[in-house]
């Protein structure tokens, strides 16, 4: 028993002298960490952007910081948050102290990013989020700003909103059916995973819904993970919903969809559906996703600016799919870490926290400024709006998911009239139709 | 004067260690594994292997509790998650809203963890077997809807976050828990080695028995519970203060079956059975991660392999390789040894 | 809504007792709390995906390889992890454990997280009383039905089936009376295996394939059988639809607490079991000394 024990702890030791000597080589690179759940759909994305966005730079000879130039090298993190917080933690930490990077991209699931944001600000490195909406994140930037400056959000913008670009898409939905379907007026069926990031969104729906002249006609709160909604389904029916209004993030989302267009729900789906923005989501769905709307950030063939193009595509040709939101890695490195490095000449993450959080920039998805609080507080939170973030409206359609909104939209009536490139119309379901033409 | 008292008191410990200590391997390797966690903080500084061995701490006074419960009494408990959550839980909101300091709202937590002992143990007397374990499996599941069904309070699937620290650095949360750890296991050891422990023991082997003798059985399995859930709920605590957030995470089913998994591959009915194990699978799991994706699988791939050869659980055949029982005295000996070191009887 | 009821615990019902009725075979035969049922119930579900949407061949073939493999699979897992060590309970339990993670993180590797779905074996809906009614839940309906039929006649007119039964009743006197009993384990084993994969079969075009689908039917499964009383098929049956209907009264009734459902179906086989001990139909086992 002890030559067991001796022998496991010799073994343990000489790991982490490796893990410890093997960083002290390579002195010349810039070490940034790239966390997410790597097994799933989340972490593949922060990866894959992350090493398109490291390739194209060392291949143009690298970073140049002050007087010389440092190629990037990624560590990859596996957080597991889906299942465990705790691997999460331990994976920041070992980034922090076994592999010394200098900066983090990445992290998902709100209860790991709160846990991992911390250990990251303990150690001073700038962690860029890539993944989680909660505003609780960027409020603690305001709140104790000394030790949670080095926090950024990279993707998306918060949830608050998300919550007014949803409820954008909604009424621009209900107009085009008030018109082609002339309705008197348009009901709404909210159906909502239950879940404490839905909460906001239900209460926000309950008081604005009416004020958009439309009626709210029920709540329904299947759980994240259902996987048989037939029951909240013929109730939705039997309100008389011309749209129903989900919320899902989790796997609830695909049968929802499916059910719903098997049994030919005279109602169209818009809102949020994550799972819906995933290009597997129409065999998930055995084809019965379509004309789901959700919300998106990117879309075959829909250009925000000059930086969309190259960035969509090569994706698409590297990976074969459309990037998801969690690929924003990509911009976090190629257009916020690195030109700050290049124009301060420095690694030091103070100096480059007080460069970034007033730096104005073009990413793929937009242009990307930081906000402050109303006492001046910077929040280091995405601002929206037309000129800066205002991701997309997506329409499956005969299996694409087609980028439909902004569509001649204008954010207040003296903003300009916003309409990207590659957006197409609306499609309504020829059921709904059916149902309510006269 | 008082270097012949310091020189007395020396030459008993020398003594007790010579002829208790050394005497036997197990023992000589449950010393070196207390002065070996106490001094890693002043051989190896690195804040990552101290993170382990914390987490590890923490499990293993879990494991501990469950053997406490179901290794010894014999109520298979499937839902220990269920102390461990309401423990964090309520350490973690005792210290959000009413600022009570981790030095408070653990013990309390643990308290609290008890009171949800005693809720699940009375239900359960009459409850056998399988039909135990599967009842007590449903507990934290009904605790989790309760969960979700009160995110003001319990803040649903985020948890409750911004909890204070367990105190100021790394190496004193270190010591903390691993004494916490080394005290608390040696408290259910000696527990065990008591006339409860006797009487938990009878309880497992033939229950109808202990009731004829006349003892309270149901007083002793509620004491199990109480007992087995305190410890449980020091353990959540300390997770909640050490990781600053409490989630759903700590009510899973996925933890509970962790929990059976490393008492009985550590070998259930010792104490330090979990204990080793958790020292031993818990940072094994962790250096598995150089290879993510296969990491669980090698992990279910050795516990299948050990229950293969060694079904009683690790630590009791290793112990039964190094040490055998005189069959005269029942005192342990080295197993090289040809005669008993107390009764000089032969050992083969 | 009393139809939307009915129809909908029904439909669960049947789910729950096709899986029930394996597992509480094969603990009511040898003792053994399989654990991993249901993982073989996921795997089924994935050899049908493979099968279905990497090679193309009809779901209906799929089903019959599916089910034909898992049980091979079955049997061989149990010939070299579950056999060797039937006697120590708790390390069969372990194992057991072992096994469904084992096969969770194989399919992980396989099939990645993401979430995969399979074609139903008869597409469509009909209406009945004003609810709409899946073909492939009826099929379900349907299916237990006639399973619970087919293993009744095997148990009770047959001479396996009496071979089970009284291995079942007193393990050591069934071998007494010239029973091998341990084949008579193994080929419980065999037909629970195919028990969960027919369920896989059947029940997966209405859910969602991931590699973590097994953990939640387990728990609603060990609750049936539990409430119904272990080693009781008829237990497991009634259970069954009793745990179902619950469910469908908390999603019809409590629409925001719809997520409540499993809660309330546990908390329901607690009450009972407050009551009696041994379940709905159990039989109290005498304690073996």
């Amino acid at each position: 028993m002890k030559r067991l024990k001796a022998g496991w702890m010799m073994m343990v030791a000489l790991c982490l002298v490796l893990a410890i000597a093997l960083p002290a080589w390579a002195a010349d690179v810039i070490k940034i960490g790239v966390i997410g759940p790597m097994n799933f759909v989340q972490g593949k994305g922060h990866w894959n952007g992350a090493t398109m966005a490291a390739e194209e730079i060392n291949a143009k000879g690298g970073v140049q910081v002050g007087q010389k130039k440092m190629m990037i090298e990624l560590v990859k993190a596996d957080s597991n948050e889906f299942l465990n917080i705790t691997d999460a933690t331990n994976a920041m930490e070992r980034l922090m102290t076994q592999s010394k990077v200098d900066f983090v991209v990445g992290g998902f699931r709100t209860e790991a990013v709160m846990a991992m944001q911390d250990i990251a600000m303990d150690s001073k490195k700038i962690f860029i989020g890539c993944g989680a909406a909660t505003d609780e994140l960027c409020l603690r930037v305001a709140k104790d700003y000394n030790k949670y400056k080095y926090w950024f959000r990279g993707t998306p913008f918060n949830s608050t909103y998300l919550v007014r670009t949803s409820f954008i898409h909604m009424a621009t939905v209900g107009a085009i059916l008030k018109k082609t379907l002339d309705l008197p007026q348009i009901k709404i069926a909210v159906v909502a995973e239950k879940a404490m990031w839905t909460e906001g969104m239900i209460k926000a729906s309950e008081a604005n819904i009416p004020k958009m002249g439309m009626e709210l006609v029920g709540i329904w709160q299947p759980s994240p993970v259902a996987t048989d909604v037939t029951a909240e389904l013929s109730a939705v029916q039997r309100s008389g919903a011309h749209i129903i209004f989900t919320i899902f993030s989790s796997s609830v989302g695909i049968p929802f969809a499916r059910q719903a267009g098997e049994l030919k729900i005279p109602a169209m789906q818009v809102g949020i559906n994550v799972e819906a923005q995933k290009e597997g989501f129409w065999q998930a769905t055995q084809g019965m996703g379509n004309y789901v709307f959700t919300t998106n950030t990117y879309a075959r063939g829909v250009e925000y600016n000059d930086l969309t193009a190259p960035f969509v595509d090569t994706y698409i040709k590297k990976f074969g799919e459309v990037p998801t939101y969690n690929a924003d890695t990509y911009a976090a490195i190629k257009y916020t870490l690195v030109p700050a490095i290049e124009k301060t000449g420095t690694l030091d993450s103070d100096k480059l926290v007080a460069f970034i959080e007033n730096d104005v920039h073009m990413a793929p998805s937009g242009t990307v400024a930081y906000y402050k609080d109303e006492q001046g507080r910077p929040t280091h939170d995405l601002k929206w709006g037309p000129g800066f973030l205002t991701s997309l409206g997506v329409q499956w359609q005969d299996g694409q998911l087609k980028g439909v909104w902004p569509n001649q939209w204008k954010a207040t009536p003296e903003a300009p009239e916003i309409t990207y490139k590659g957006i197409v119309p609306v499609k309504i379901p020829p059921w709904v139709i059916e149902k309510y033409k006269k | 004067m008082i270097m012949g008292l310091l020189a007395f008191y020396l030459r008993k410990l020398y003594s007790i260690v010579r002829n208790e200590i050394l005497v036997l391997p197990s023992r000589v390797v449950v010393a070196l594994f207390f002065l070996f966690l106490l001094l890693v903080p002043v051989l190896f500084k690195d804040p990552y292997m101290l993170r382990i061995l914390i987490q590890a701490s923490i499990f293993a006074i879990l494991a501990a509790s469950w053997d406490l419960l179901s290794g010894f009494t014999g109520q298979m408990n499937f839902g220990h998650a269920l102390f461990f959550g309401v423990g964090a839980y309520t350490a973690a909101l005792l210290n959000l809203h009413l600022h009570v300091p981790p030095w408070g709202s653990i013990p309390l937590g643990a308290l609290a963890a008890v009171v949800a002992g005693l809720v699940i143990g009375i239900p359960c007397l009459r409850l056998k077997g399988t039909y135990l374990a599967l009842t007590t499996l449903a507990f934290p599941i009904i605790l989790m809807g309760i969960v979700f069904a009160l995110p003001g309070i319990t803040g649903g699937e985020l948890g409750v976050s911004g909890i204070s620290r367990l105190s100021g650095s790394r190496t004193s949360d270190y010591y903390i828990t691993v004494l916490l750890m080394l005290g608390l296991t040696t408290l259910m050891w000696k527990i065990t080695d008591s006339k409860t422990g006797i009487i938990f023991h009878a309880i497992r082997e033939d229950e109808l028995a202990v009731r004829a003798s006349g003892i309270n059985t149901t007083r002793y399995k509620l004491l199990a519970f109480s007992l087995s859930g305190f410890f449980a709920g020091v353990s959540g605590g300390l997770y909640a203060h050490f990781m600053r957030i409490a989630g759903p995470s700590t009510l899973e089913v996925g933890l509970s079956f962790t929990v059976v998994i490393w008492a009985v591959f550590g070998g259930i009915v010792t104490i330090y059975g979990p204990v080793a194990a958790v020292f031993i699978l818990f940072p094994l799991l962790e250096f598995l991660r150089f290879w993510p994706e296969y990491r669980t699988l090698m992990f279910a791939v050795v516990i299948l392999l050990i229950l293969l050869y060694m079904p009683e659980g690790l630590i009791p055949w290793v112990r039964d390789k190094i040490e055998k029982q005189c069959p005269r005295c029942k005192l342990r000996n080295v197993a090289v040894r040809k005669t008993c070191r107390v009764c000089t009887a032969s050992l083969d | 809504m009393i139809l939307d009821i009915i129809i909908s615990g029904l439909i669960s019902g049947s789910v729950y007792a096709l899986l029930a009725t394996g597992f509480c075979l094969i603990f009511g035969v040898a003792r053994i709390v399989n654990i991993a049922h249901t993982a073989f119930y996921m795997v089924a579900a994935y050899g049908i995906y493979f099968g279905t949407h990497k090679l193309g061949f009809h779901p209906l073939w799929c089903m019959i390889a599916s089910v034909i493999l898992i049980t091979l699979f079955g049997l061989i897992a149990y010939k070299l992890f579950i056999d060797p060590i039937r006697e120590h309970e708790a390390a069969v339990l372990i194992c057991t454990i072992a096994l469904a993670m084992a096969m969770q993180e194989i399919m992980l590797l396989l099939f990645t997280g993401d979430f995969l779905s399979v074609p139903s074996l008869i597409e469509g809906f009909f209406t009945i009383f004003g609810v709409k009614v899946f073909y492939q839940q009826l099929l379900t309906f349907g299916l237990v039905l006639l399973i619970l039929a087919a293993l009744r006649v095997l148990l009770m007119k047959t001479k396996l089936g009496l071979a089970i039964r009284s291995t079942a009743q007193d393990r050591e006197v069934a071998n007494l009376m010239g029973i091998n009993e341990s084949r008579a384990a193994m080929i419980t084993m065999g037909i629970t295996v195919g028990l969960a994969g027919l369920a896989g079969a059947v029940v997966v075009p209405l859910t969602i394939l991931e590699p973590f689908m097994w953990m939640h039917p387990l728990i609603m499964m060990m609750a049936v059988v539990v409430l119904g009383g272990l080693g009781s098929l008829k237990g497991s049956f009634v259970g069954a639809y009793i745990l179902g209907f619950a469910e469908a009264l908390v999603v019809f009734l409590i629409p925001k607490g719809a997520f409540l459902k499993g809660s309330v179906a546990l908390s329901v086989m607690i009450l009972v079991l407050l009551i009696r001990p041994e379940g709905l139909f159990g039989v109290s086992f005498e304690e073996e000394r």
